[in-house]
């Protein structure tokens, strides 16, 4: 007798096959990651996109409006079809004159960052430049410090009252050196200080790249003798070429989401436009936000083009079988002076600024330099214990005293530590579900969910963020800063994790599920031992970012909350010892972190961005 | 289950129903406390608030020193009052976003004008109350300062470095060719526009006028073709007055060449040193408090324009900082008792008061600056409201003309400063 098998009926064999997917842990998470990365990106996305077709109150888009209505294309057509010349000249003013200065300094940017990083890189890790461990530490400092301050130090530097009106700059009141307009705002310090700031990404990105280059092939070019130049542009170049490609995509985008550098040497960009315009303009300023995200979107689309999954952001293609050093000679003293003079003017010189700037009488009184230091450099800045308005303090105590700032400080520290342990375990997730479903469309689309917020550039999220947060009421508290830091900086720990885990032989893992090893158990006991050092710089990379980021929080809550919007808020009212002395609290504890965490486990901020694999 | 689900739903309906017709609204709270003085407040204010957390927002960092003060007060009638009062201060604008349809902050201290006007007061996010006390005030100044409340009036005020051969004896005098005052601009803070919005009002554009007219024929040849130029302009843009064309050759010229500055403080630190010779700037006039003498830097390096004689025009410029109440704030008592502590008592008012060129509709909560600087610094001898006032003809902000003018004038505005090289 022949058994009689009962057909499954097809809604059964769905549920069977789900039960099957989602026994699976990595697919159970990737499902519950694939689902929240969506809703915290898209969602805020949602609420700018429809804010630009809603009606704000005491703005322009009211014009025409009837009664009662909520929504209209005038943000729309105002900016791409006005309707007279006076509209036409605004939408110039507004839009297309910011976009095109937006566009031209993330290009700047990109070249001076790879021409200046890059070019670095080479020469630390394929060259036998002098003094390496010194310079590779000092290179990074610009990229550890917010980004307006090497604007800030610009300005101080090169304004003079012929040229720029107002007060002398240390170069005309010391030197006599009064350099022209160009050099002093605009595009020109723009672009310079955004290419210094992401030179160490550039280095970080292709020099993880050069470090671990296979110089088989350059050998084999210089037995051919192939000349030294035909050798760097035919085989050298092409082998980088992924990394450099990194480094325009991430550099590119960080540019454009850029405020506070062109904020504080006068550019008009998109984001600049966006805090102008969002006084009469709002919904028009929230196009301006959209069109920064759409920048976001291609930058995804181009990654997605030019280089596979696999090797994105990588810096590491495979082990090494051997490297070489090319020689100098006299070069390795000439190039190594040169570097330590730019990096004397990009790390060291700031720092010093910084620290003198706490100890005059006034912001910016040099006094000291030509009547001697006594009676012309004073502790007010960090002693006063009391409420003072006169001499400068603006009714602010000393910053030793300073509640202010320390609480500032506190809420800094809570939403880096926060977001790094969120954002840090997420990513980590995300990295470790994806390598395990590597042809899977699903895991495709979280992990480029997960990297998308990553390319938009900052402003933009925090704009989309505030309009969330303000939607439902939590604005200005830590959860929204958490929110938008979290879902911002899960790429840096997502990406790490993702490149580590793809170096993991599946057959360890399957070696413990035989031997009916629990999942978290695999985890805790395996795989993340093994890549500690990629996870650690997952979490880590957030931690720092956070620490001194200012743009992507600074529309989400008050200026007292956390300490950047605190040191923008210093800087904007002139009181520059505050500034600096905060800046420089920021840098040691960011240096003080790196040591520890380094001298911990390995990792360190340049093992991280880009690849996971610790130097 | 079901029957006990429907009883459990009736009952929180009904209960809901009641407590909704038992509550107070922020406008009935309002009205009430209207008629009460300032004990009356601080009682309802300690039933209120007793135990409470609350978040108050505003454009002064000093409301954190107010609040801080007004607990002690209330404290003092009731030493086991206990509250929690947290300040923000927001950014670049966010405060109205802040503000609309939230019903976190129960208070707030707000400048701009124009944007209270047409964000807050036209679409009732915010509410205005006005203390019995305050309208009793002796001398309290209420025309201009009632609706809404204003705390202070603080001025703006130009000044210039002297120690250069340039001098600026006439307001046109800082628009004329080659000078480029120092100055916040029209978007990072926004009263900056509405000073130019207010200068097209038809009594200031008079003022304007009349300085023009004061200059010597040389000087008016300069200025006559951006006049003439700004006729045709003045009826696009609806400005009916005679005198518009003055304002806005002014505003269109001061638009063209001012300098921006992030705030008045770097104006202030650049003005005061000597390297700034000829440099002028409209700033806060207060900042000149916080001034340290060094051997570049000194208080007497800067002329404020207004104090010399035979100056010509307006001085400078005045808003305001607005005590309101959000529709929905959650306690509306407290509000009104916090407002009336700042609006009417020295104490109150004392985290602003002890600056000069801030100035209290009551004369009560006002402190004497005249003698500031003494002889030693004349710059910081603050001459008063009435004198910056009648003398100093500052242009004193008004949230419903900035409204009603800032549609046109502000891509007027907006055109220029975008077409600045």
């Amino acid at each position: 007798m022949t058994a009689v098998v009962k057909p499954i009926s097809p809604w059964k064999r769905r549920l069977n096959k789900i039960t099957t997917y989602l026994s699976k842990p990595q697919n159970a998470i990737l499902l519950a990651l694939g689902i929240i990365l969506t809703v915290t990106t898209i969602w805020p996305a949602f609420t700018i996109v429809r804010d630009t077709v809603t009606i704000h109150s005491g703005t322009v888009d009211t014009r025409g409006a009837a009664p009662g209505q909520v929504y209209t294309s005038f943000n729309w057509t105002d900016l791409f079809a006005p309707a007279s010349n006076t509209a036409r000249k605004l939408a110039q003013i507004n839009l297309w004159t910011p976009l095109l200065n937006s566009v031209l300094l993330s290009v700047f940017a990109c070249l001076g960052s790879i021409l200046y990083g890059g070019f670095f890189a080479y020469l630390v890790t394929r060259t036998n430049l002098k003094f390496k461990k010194y310079l590779s530490s000092i290179f990074i400092f610009p990229y550890i410090m917010p980004q307006w301050t090497l604007a800030v130090i610009w300005r101080n530097l090169f304004n003079s009252n012929l040229i720029t009106k107002g007060a002398d700059g240390l170069f005309a009141s010391v030197l006599g050196v009064r350099m022209p307009l160009w050099w002093c705002t605009g595009m020109f310090p723009s672009a310079v200080v955004l290419s210094l700031h992401y030179a160490p990404f550039a280095y970080i990105l292709i020099g993880g790249i050069f470090r671990n280059m296979d110089a088989n092939l350059e050998e084999a070019a210089t037995i051919l003798n192939t000349p030294r130049w035909k050798t760097f542009l035919r085989v050298t170049l092409p082998l980088v070429k992924p990394a450099i490609l990194s480094t325009i995509l991430l550099v590119f985008s960080s540019s454009m989401g850029s405020y506070p550098i062109p904020h504080y040497l006068k550019l008009s960009t998109l984001s600049t436009k966006y805090v102008e315009l969002n006084v009469q303009r709002t919904g028009e300023a929230s196009v301006l936000a959209v069109i920064m995200m759409l920048f976001g979107i291609i930058i995804l689309m181009v990654n997605q083009r030019t280089t596979s999954g696999r090797k994105n952001f990588t810096t590491v293609t495979g082990k090494s079988g051997q490297s070489s050093v090319v020689n100098l000679g006299a070069g390795k003293y000439i190039l190594s002076f040169v570097y330590i003079l730019t990096t004397l003017f990009t790390g060291i010189l700031p720092i010093i600024l910084f620290a003198v700037e706490t100890f005059l009488p006034n912001p910016g009184d040099y006094s000291f330099l030509t009547a001697g230091i006594s009676g012309h450099m004073t502790t007010k800045w960090w002693m006063t214990a009391e409420n003072v308005s006169e001499n400068g303090m603006y009714g602010q105590k000393g910053m030793l005293f300073n509640e202010t700032i320390w609480s500032a400080f506190g809420g800094t520290l809570l939403v880096a530590v926060l977001c790094a342990l969120v954002a840090g375990t997420i990513g980590t997730l995300v990295g470790y579900c994806v390598s395990k479903n590597r042809r899977s469309k699903w895991a495709a689309y979280v992990n480029n969910m997960a990297f998308l917020p990553y390319l938009m550039p900052a402003l933009a999220v925090g704009v989309a963020f505030a309009k969330f947060g303000s939607s439902i009421g939590i604005y200005n508290t830590f959860l929204l800063l958490i929110l938008a830091g979290t879902v911002k900086y899960i790429p840096f720990a997502s990406r790490s994790a993702l490149n580590s885990m793809m170096q993991i032989s599946g057959e360890i893992e399957e070696a413990a599920i035989i031997q009916d090893v629990p999942w978290w158990k695999r985890m805790t006991r395996i795989i993340i031992p093994i890549q500690k050092s990629s996870i650690i710089s997952g979490y880590l990379l957030p931690f720092m970012t956070c620490l001194r980021e200012l743009t992507l929080f600074m529309l989400l809550c008050s200026q007292t909350k956390i300490i950047t919007t605190l040191l923008d808020y210093f800087d904007e009212m002139g009181l520059y010892a505050f500034s600096s002395g905060i800046n420089l609290i920021l840098i040691l504890v960011i240096l003080l972190f790196n040591a520890l965490v380094n001298k911990l486990t390995g990792a360190s901020i340049d093992s991280g961005i880009g690849g996971g694999d610790s130097k | 289950m079901k029957k006990f689900l429907s009883i459990l739903l009736m009952l929180t309906l009904v209960l809901s129903v009641f407590s909704f017709a038992s509550a107070e609204t922020v406008e009935e709270v309002i009205a009430q406390a209207e008629t009460m003085t300032n004990e009356e407040l601080y009682k309802k204010a300690i039933e209120e608030a007793n135990g409470k957390s609350m978040l108050g927002i505003g454009n002064s960092s000093r409301g954190k020193t107010a609040k801080e003060t007004f607990i002690e007060l209330l404290k003092g009638i009731d030493p086991s009052f206990d509250t929690t009062i947290e300040w923000t201060q927001p950014k670049n604008n966010s405060i109205f976003e802040a503000l609309t349809g939230s019903n976190e902050y129960f208070v707030t201290l707000i400048q701009d004008g124009n944007q209270i006007q047409s964000k807050m007061l036209d679409t009732g996010e915010l509410l205005n109350f006005v203390p019995l006390d305050w309208k009793n005030a002796e001398g309290v100044a209420r025309e201009n300062n009632e609706n809404p409340l204003a705390l202070q009036t603080l001025n703006k005020v130009f000044e210039f470095n002297n120690q250069g051969d340039k001098t600026y004896m006439n307001c046109w005098d800082f628009v004329a060719p080659d000078v480029h005052p120092l100055f916040m601009g029209v978007n990072s803070e926004p009263v900056g526009k509405n000073f130019l919005y207010m200068l097209t009002r038809d009594d200031y554009a008079t003022v304007v006028k009349e300085a023009y007219d004061k200059l010597d024929a040389d000087k008016q040849a300069i200025f006559a073709p951006t006049i003439e130029e700004m006729a045709a302009e003045a009826a696009d843009l609806g400005l009916e007055g005679e005198n518009a064309k003055y304002a806005l050759a002014w505003i269109k010229l001061w638009c063209e060449q001012y300098q921006e500055e992030t705030d008045d403080g770097p104006i202030c630190n650049t003005l005061v040193d000597k390297s700034a010779a000829g440099q002028a700037g409209l700033l806060v006039y207060s900042k000149l408090r916080s001034v340290e003498e060094s051997e570049s830097v000194s208080v007497n390096n800067v002329t404020v324009a207004a104090y010399q004689d035979g100056y010509e025009g307006f001085g400078g410029y005045a808003y305001k900082h607005y005590m309101m109440i959000p529709k929905a704030s959650q306690y509306p008592w407290t509000a009104c008792a916090f407002i009336a502590y700042l609006t009417t008592t020295q104490e109150g008012f004392a985290a602003w008061g002890k600056d000069m060129g801030g100035y209290a509709p009551v004369p009560a909560c006002m402190q004497d600056h005249s003698k500031d600087g003494g002889d030693e610094f004349p710059a910081k001898n603050d001459r008063g409201y009435d004198w910056w006032l009648n003398t100093g003809k500052l242009v004193v902000e008004d949230p419903a003309y900035c409204a009603s003018v800032a549609d046109t004038l502000g891509d007027f505005i907006d055109m220029i400063v975008g077409s600045k090289k």
